[in-house]
């Protein structure tokens, strides 16, 4: 079993600058509805419906965003596709109880691509043809390390376990 | 007395004249009014004909043929000028070339007068660093003959991928062929060299109807000579045109016809509703254009690291490897993925490897990966190998002669359970490129306590594995196939992302039959990076062993390689190689 680490921080921490607006806005009639009510256990799950709901949707971005061409590398490989994997276990959020960082277990399937070696025959033969370059696709579990910045969640790191 | 077909030099030896233009030009020049020779009778049904022919994003070619030998070309509405010509014909189809005055091309056009559609392919001398290296392009398209075009178009195919045929040619030529890739062919010229060797040559494939398919080869890498020929798969006959310049310079321009035998017809990979051909993308300029003439050649001599005996010395004192310490499987070249797991078999084991009118191996094996070996009774050394139990008592291991002048490795089959021993001597220095490894073959006896070797009985050459097709899958995605197509040929194909088989090449090769099944095998890459590889190939349990030994400027390497294997088929082909007086 492999646990790798997933590109950069600097381009997670881009990724939920852009998401921070929408979520921001989006979960202003929860918190209304909450503070309305002042029951303490509600205002809490609300609180946590909501972190849940922003990070999966910064989750999707950040899908997007790798399937658009990201950039993303795994162990020497570039990232070309990560596609979630719904049929196996849900996505797993875990929050933690101050509410400012949290852990996302997702199952998906990671298509990866790296270059032959072209340092033997059957590697500069694929060079020269023009393929030599390897895709595989390969079912990981990526758990990303989630932390909120002013209000708004952004990615820590990710990294990757084959299943 | 009469001579050997054997040539002093394989074609990959032969060194090739540098031609110039100029010498190309004053070749062509006699040539030009007079056609292609034939020693077959030439169509005589041309006189007096026009032909006008649109080609898809290529030349329109508008022909007046004032004899059967002579005819006038305009080309893209150009002034005409004259020119010898040379036709075959079968069925409705009809091949002719002629070359242009005043220039190092011409064409080669197919025609089927019944569809009216046409292949023509466009030739030239000096298009590349190597002037004699003919190339080409492909451009289909019709017949105008005033009415609607048609609609359908002649189309690149790998209907042929995985047939081969024998040949024999008016002009004496008799060949084997193979075409286990779509963009590559393999070819045996059994009259001319003595079929020893089999070379490799990129190709083209065109379906021109369900019945005729038209192929084509240049010589790439040897010299330069332009083949294409149309079969008939019915009849199983050819007719063809060849242009180049042999050995001699000799100006070979020339049509003709032959008959052969189908050989076989192996498996291929793409998914069933795919046949379509030209799998490997050629060369694009800035603007992603095709370029004319352009395509993907595996060119090794080119690239592979040239070294001298100093040079691979110093190399191999610094940097002599046997199985990196970093893998199990001691894997550096990326063949090794799928490799038999390491064995301590030989682990503690004395034992002594005699060879027929060669060496004494004396062995004493501390570990796993460590043993001590001694020759004719010197001195002991230690050297790093690894072992792999092929099949049950049957070991490969090889590892490093440290000290040795020509820097020699032994990769040895070594069966406990009859005492016999088979042993690929690699070693370095050899005339062409000291970095290019020689392998000799060395058939012997294991000597051990408790073992009792037979007197007479040895491991024995074979033919059993001549014609067959193995795919070899060494790693996600790196795959070949070995065609085994003369006792002393090992071509190998991989393919292409889609399945298609792709780039071919090939060099010599041995083949020892150890047990039933069980065959040891070697290739070497001659002129293409030098590299020994070896296999152990066990077709009971469909998986191999191997071991690479490989100099470059990296250092002197012995590494681990093994695939999970299937057979792809084989050609018949035995009856060819028989020797007969």
């Amino acid at each position: 079993m492999s646990k790798q680490s997933i590109a950069t921080r600097r381009m997670f921490l881009k990724c939920g600058a852009l998401l921070a607006g929408p979520i921001a806005a989006a979960s202003v009639p929860a918190l209304a509805l909450a503070k309305e009510r002042s029951d303490d256990g509600l205002k809490a799950r609300v609180m946590r419906l909501e972190n849940e709901a922003a990070i999966r949707e910064l989750h999707r971005s950040w899908l997007r965003r790798i399937n658009a061409g990201g950039g993303m590398a795994l162990s020497g490989a570039s990232v070309r596709r990560v596609t979630a994997d719904h049929a196996d276990v849900a996505d797993r959020i875990e929050i933690a109880e101050d509410g400012h960082s949290a852990t996302g277990r997702f199952d998906c399937a990671v298509e990866v691509q790296s270059m032959l070696p072209d340092d033997f025959t059957l590697g500069q033969m694929a060079h020269a043809q023009g393929s030599g370059t390897l895709r595989t696709t390969e079912r990981r579990v990526l758990t990303v390390e989630y932390l909120k910045v002013d209000g708004a969640w952004t990615v820590q790191s990710v990294t990757s376990e084959a299943r | 007395m009469a001579g050997t077909p054997y040539p002093k030099q394989q074609l990959h030896r032969f060194a090739y004249t540098k031609l110039t233009k100029e010498q190309i030009a004053a070749k062509l020049a006699p040539v030009v009014l007079k056609g292609p020779t034939s020693m077959s009778p030439l169509a005589a049904d041309f006189a007096g004909q026009t032909l006008s022919i649109v080609t898809d994003d290529g030349p329109a070619l508008k022909y007046k043929f004032t004899s059967n030998g002579r005819l006038s070309l305009s080309e893209n509405g150009g002034k005409p000028v004259d020119a010898g010509f040379g036709a075959l014909e079968s069925d409705n189809f009809c091949l002719f070339t002629h070359l242009i005055p005043g220039t190092q091309r011409g064409y080669a056009v197919v025609i089927d007068r019944k569809s009216k559609q046409a292949t023509v392919i466009e030739l030239w001398f000096s298009g590349y660093e190597d002037n004699r290296e003919v190339q080409r392009q492909i451009y289909f398209g019709y017949v105008d003959a005033g009415g609607e075009a048609p609609k359908g178009r002649h189309e690149f195919t790998n209907r042929l991928e995985g047939r081969g045929y024998h040949w024999r040619q008016d002009n004496g030529m008799e060949t084997l062929e193979y075409y286990p890739s779509a963009g590559y062919s393999h070819f045996v010229e059994l009259s001319r060299t003595g079929g020893e060797l089999g070379f490799c040559a990129p190709s083209d494939y065109v379906k021109l109807d369900n019945d005729y398919i038209l192929y084509t080869r240049t010589e790439c890498e040897f010299s330069g000579t332009f083949t294409a020929y149309a079969i008939d798969m019915n009849r199983v006959q050819q007719l063809g045109v060849r242009l180049g310049f042999d050995e001699a310079d000799n100006l070979n321009y020339s049509l003709f016809r032959g008959h052969g035998d189908v050989t076989g017809q192996i498996a291929h990979f793409e998914k069933f509703e795919d046949n379509t051909g030209d799998p490997i993308p050629g060369p694009k300029d800035k603007d992603g254009k095709p370029v004319k003439g352009g395509r993907r050649v595996y060119r090794p001599i080119h690239t592979m690291e040239k070294m001298t005996r100093e040079e691979v010395a110093k190399v191999v004192k610094e940097h002599a490897t046997a199985f990196p310490a970093h893998t199990t499987t001691g894997g550096a070249a990326g063949m090794s993925q799928n490799a038999l797991p390491a064995s301590d078999y030989l682990a503690g084991k004395t034992f002594t490897l005699r060879y027929d009118h060669g060496a004494v191996m004396e062995y004493r094996v501390e570990g796993s990966d460590q043993l001590n070996w001694r020759m004719n009774g010197g001195d002991w050394v230690k050297a790093r190998y690894q072992a792999y139990e092929a099949a049950p008592g049957l070991v490969l291991f090889g590892h490093l002669l440290e000290g040795a002048p020509d820097h020699d490795g032994h990769i040895m089959a070594v069966d406990f359970h009859q005492g016999l021993v088979t042993c690929y001597n690699g070693y370095l220095n050899t005339p062409y490129f000291a970095n290019e490894a020689g392998a000799r073959t060395l058939f012997g006896v294991l000597e051990m306590e408790g073992l009792q070797p037979p007197q007479y009985r040895r491991h024995q050459r074979t033919t059993e594995m001549l014609g067959r097709c193995i795919t070899y899958s060494y790693a996600p995605g790196l795959v070949s196939m070995h065609l085994y197509s003369t006792p002393n040929t090992v071509s190998w194909i991989i393919f292409t992302p889609d399945q298609h088989g792709g780039m071919e090449w090939s060099g010599p090769g041995d083949f020892v039959k150890i047990r039933d099944g069980i065959y040891f095998m070697y290739w070497l890459e001659e002129a293409c990076n030098g590299t020994l590889g070896t296999v152990l190939l066990n077709l009971n349990i469909m998986h191999d062993a191997g071991i690479g030994y490989n100099c470059g400027t990296r250092g002197l390497n012995m590494s681990a390689i093994g695939a999970i294997v299937r057979h792809a088929g084989k050609f018949d082909v035995d009856r060819y190689f028989q020797i007969r007086t």
